[in-house]
């Protein structure tokens, strides 16, 4: 078994430098490489071995990364022991910043440094800690799944964010078809923990969990008022404070229609997503497209090689039934887009604009308020590809 | 370990709606199969042929189009539904080069000869039906009774609403019982459905249905080979609102406009007064209810926005009344989707003016 640990998680972070070399023996949860300061996490070992390889790969997003290749080699001696369990509440601001810094916690939604988000939303009193537990496609259910498996430790996660960045208040966000008992659970945890924190259900429909939606249904007018934070970073934050883990571990939902048996998987970051579809019984019939992520805003990838990171939320194999392809056609000016934009934006004319390149005019009708959410190109009847489009034109623009 | 999963790499969404603009125009095809069975079990043969030659016609052009932009459009089915559509507005035992002319015509030049599907700026399928009036205004008019009605294929009868235009208005006598008395037959299952309904439902609501208007619904008078089957024409237009594949906002809007200035001012019926309009028979009487659902809601060349089309649909619908109360001939609905169709436009960017002062001053 081998592990290739992508250095830069997302095309916005910043490479941290490796600090072992090749044929190095390294132990499971070793540091690999140190934080380059602002945007960049410390990477740890997912599993002990020795480094073979540090080198370029290309992403399935498609920008360059370096990756530290390690094979297994000696015992697990981490993640098979049973976790220590620190009595966390004697502990500082201070300490559980330097500890989630330490063990390179990111936020999973976003593949933020979770230290940076958190000591910046402490200098911003006054906004609301958002648990994200929605997950509004037809697929992933893992952060609810989380909510069901590790109740306990997704609250006191949640208590320690708290403890660092003080919000005004903490809402649960949850799917109204929650069942009652693990709400109650919740509910019985909530109280015991002292937490001042209220669930809210929210109904489901795509997308939203998006802030803004999520903002709209809190009446809060301004969403950088909200901090989102998912049950898998809080878990995260959870073992790192409490069990000394660094990020090495990562639940992801192995679906789809091409997969035998679905199924949500913790995963050591660096395992190629083909061992996690064979560990799901592999594959049934030839996928259409295999996705990284959720279906609406996921990235296709090329073959099973590629690596869970720790943003990797979901690996979907999908069948030609859920892609439902057919050749782009021209405009039928149906609406549909129109109809779905959840920011009420009008894909219709924006699209109209940037074919006649007046990309200005589509900025100025709302191209820069796009969140790539997938919802029109989803519902479109021709299968233009308006999320590609959208993002190739703002990105163009933003250039100027 | 290298699996290919994926020969090709494409964007996100990787899921879709099950709706595509290609299966959106086949099912509103296969939402006029009952209407043409029905119009064949009337008109028997000289019916089954005007749909088949203006199908063909379609498709045909549809493929020389395609052989010229060397871009195979068969497949999008809207050649199919165009030829369809051209066919309900014939009449029966029209001679053939009509629909065949009126097909290629709307095919080749309405729509292929502006950049084809989604870039016409009028339906093609109207285009087409006006083209065929323009050009053998005659032949377009000469209509016969059902044979199921007469006995006997091929007896000429004006359609009931060329027969009430050619009444003065004012008469005392309502529009149904004129017909009757030009003795226009009535079926005995007329009869008994409507005694059925006043009997048990009707009486309690203290109202009363007078014979002749079930005929009209199922097609027993003359008529074109669309306007035979209003049942099968509702149904094929519930079918399609249903499945969202046609926005109703617009073909509403249109009926109801309609409806409410016939009933209001009267369509100049005979036996009409104010407040007092024969409704019911300006409705059924033509192609109205086909041509809001099935024409004017086309979505390329209807505006694309919610509210836009509401204004689209109710200047449709009193335009129709306009054309069908003071219009030379009696069925005007073809040539009101026709004239707003070239209106879009402006209304569009209008309605978008008015979204981007509003959108300016919440800014400001």
């Amino acid at each position: 078994m081998n592990a290739v640990v992508v250095l830069r998680e997302t095309s916005l972070s910043v490479e941290p430098f490796p600090v072992v070399s090749v044929g190095q023996e390294v132990m499971e949860g070793q540091l690999l490489a140190r934080s380059a300061g602002p945007g960049s996490t410390n990477v740890h070992s997912p599993i002990p071995g020795i480094v073979r390889r540090i080198r370029a790969t290309v992403t399935p997003e498609g920008y360059e990364s370096n990756s530290i290749l390690v094979s297994l080699e000696g015992s697990f001696s981490v993640l098979g022991k049973k976790p220590e369990r620190y009595l966390w509440k004697s502990l500082n601001k201070a300490d559980i910043a330097h500890i989630v810094q330490e063990k390179g916690i990111v936020r999973v939604s976003s593949g933020e440094p979770l230290s940076e988000i958190l000591s910046e939303r402490s200098s911003r009193p006054g906004f609301v800690l958002v648990v994200n537990a929605l997950e509004m496609d037809p697929y992933r259910r893992t952060e609810e799944e989380l909510l069901s498996i590790r109740p306990e430790d997704v609250i006191d996660g949640c208590a320690i964010a708290a403890r660092v960045a003080r919000p005004a208040r903490i809402v649960l966000a949850v799917d109204a078809r929650l069942s009652p008992e693990i709400e109650g659970r919740l509910k019985g945890i909530i109280e015991a923990s002292e937490l001042e924190m209220s669930i809210m259900s929210f109904s489901r429909r795509h997308p939203q969990d998006m802030p803004r939606q999520i903002a709209e249904s809190l009446e809060i007018v301004d969403q950088s008022a909200l901090f989102i934070l998912e049950p898998s970073t809080l878990v995260a934050l959870h073992d790192a404070v409490v069990a000394n883990k660094p990020h090495i571990e990562q639940y992801v939902y192995v679906g789809g229609g091409a997969i035998k048996s679905p199924a949500i998987l913790k995963a050591r970051i660096g395992a190629p997503i083909g061992d996690l579809i064979e560990e799901c019984g592999g594959l049934v019939g030839r996928p259409d497209a295999i996705v990284l992520g959720g279906p609406f805003r996921g990235r296709a990838v090329a073959d099973l090689d590629a690596s869970v990171t720790r943003t990797t939320q979901a690996v979907l194999a999908l069948t030609s039934e859920e892609t439902k392809p057919a050749p782009e056609r021209p405009c039928v000016r149906c609406g549909d887009c129109v109809a779905v934009c959840p920011e009420g934006l009008d894909p219709y004319s924006m699209l109209k604009l940037l074919r006649a390149g007046r990309g200005e005019a589509a900025i100025a009708a709302g191209l820069d308020r796009c969140t790539s959410c997938g919802a029109c190109a989803y519902a479109c009847r021709s299968r233009i590809p308006l999320v590609r489009d959208f993002r190739a034109a703002r990105a163009s623009e933003a250039l100027r | 370990m290298s699996r290919d999963a994926s020969a090709s790499l494409r964007y996100p969404p990787y899921i879709h709606d099950w709706k595509t603009s290609a299966k959106a125009a086949w099912i509103c095809s296969i939402t006029l199969a009952p209407v043409v069975a029905w119009s064949i079990v009337l008109y028997g043969r000289s019916a089954a042929l005007v749909w088949l030659v203006s199908v063909a016609s379609a498709l045909a052009s549809e493929a020389v189009a395609s052989g010229i932009s060397r871009r195979w459009t068969l497949g999008d089915g809207s050649a199919a539904l165009t030829g369809l559509l051209i066919a309900t507005a014939m009449p029966p035992g029209v001679p053939l080069y009509v629909p065949a002319l009126s097909a290629a015509f709307a095919v080749l030049v309405v729509k292929a000869a502006f950049g084809g599907l989604g870039a016409n700026w009028m339906n093609p399928a109207l285009a087409g039906i006006a083209f065929a009036y323009a050009n053998w205004p005659v032949a377009m008019r000469e209509y016969v009774l059902p044979r199921i009605v007469a006995g006997v294929d091929g007896v000429s009868a004006a359609t009931p609403l060329t027969f009430a235009k050619g009444l003065a208005g004012g008469l005392d006598v309502r529009i149904m019982d004129s017909l009757r008395g030009a003795s226009y037959p009535l079926s005995s299952f007329d009869s008994a459905v409507t005694g059925f309904l006043n009997d048990s439902v009707f009486s309690r609501l203290g109202a009363r249905l007078p014979d002749g208007y079930i005929d009209l619904a199922i097609g027993l008078k003359p008529g074109a080979l669309g306007e035979s089957a209003l049942i099968a024409v509702l149904v094929g237009s519930l079918v399609l609102v249903g499945l969202r594949l046609i926005k109703p906002v617009a073909p509403i809007a249109m009926v109801s406009v309609f409806a409410i200035l016939a009933r209001v001012l009267g369509t100049g019926l005979p036996g009409e007064a104010f407040l007092n309009g024969d409704a019911l028979f300006s409705l059924g009487g033509g192609s109205v209810l086909l041509v809001a659902f099935y024409m004017a809601a086309d979505p390329v060349s209807s505006p694309v926005r919610r509210r836009s089309a509401l204004v689209y649909g109710a200047a449709i619908g009193a335009l129709c009344f306009v054309f069908r109360r003071w219009g030379a001939y009696s069925e005007g609905a073809a040539y009101s989707v026709l004239v707003m169709n070239v209106v879009t436009p402006f209304i569009e960017k209008s309605a978008s003016g008015m979204t981007a002062a509003r959108a300016r001053r919440r800014s400001s």
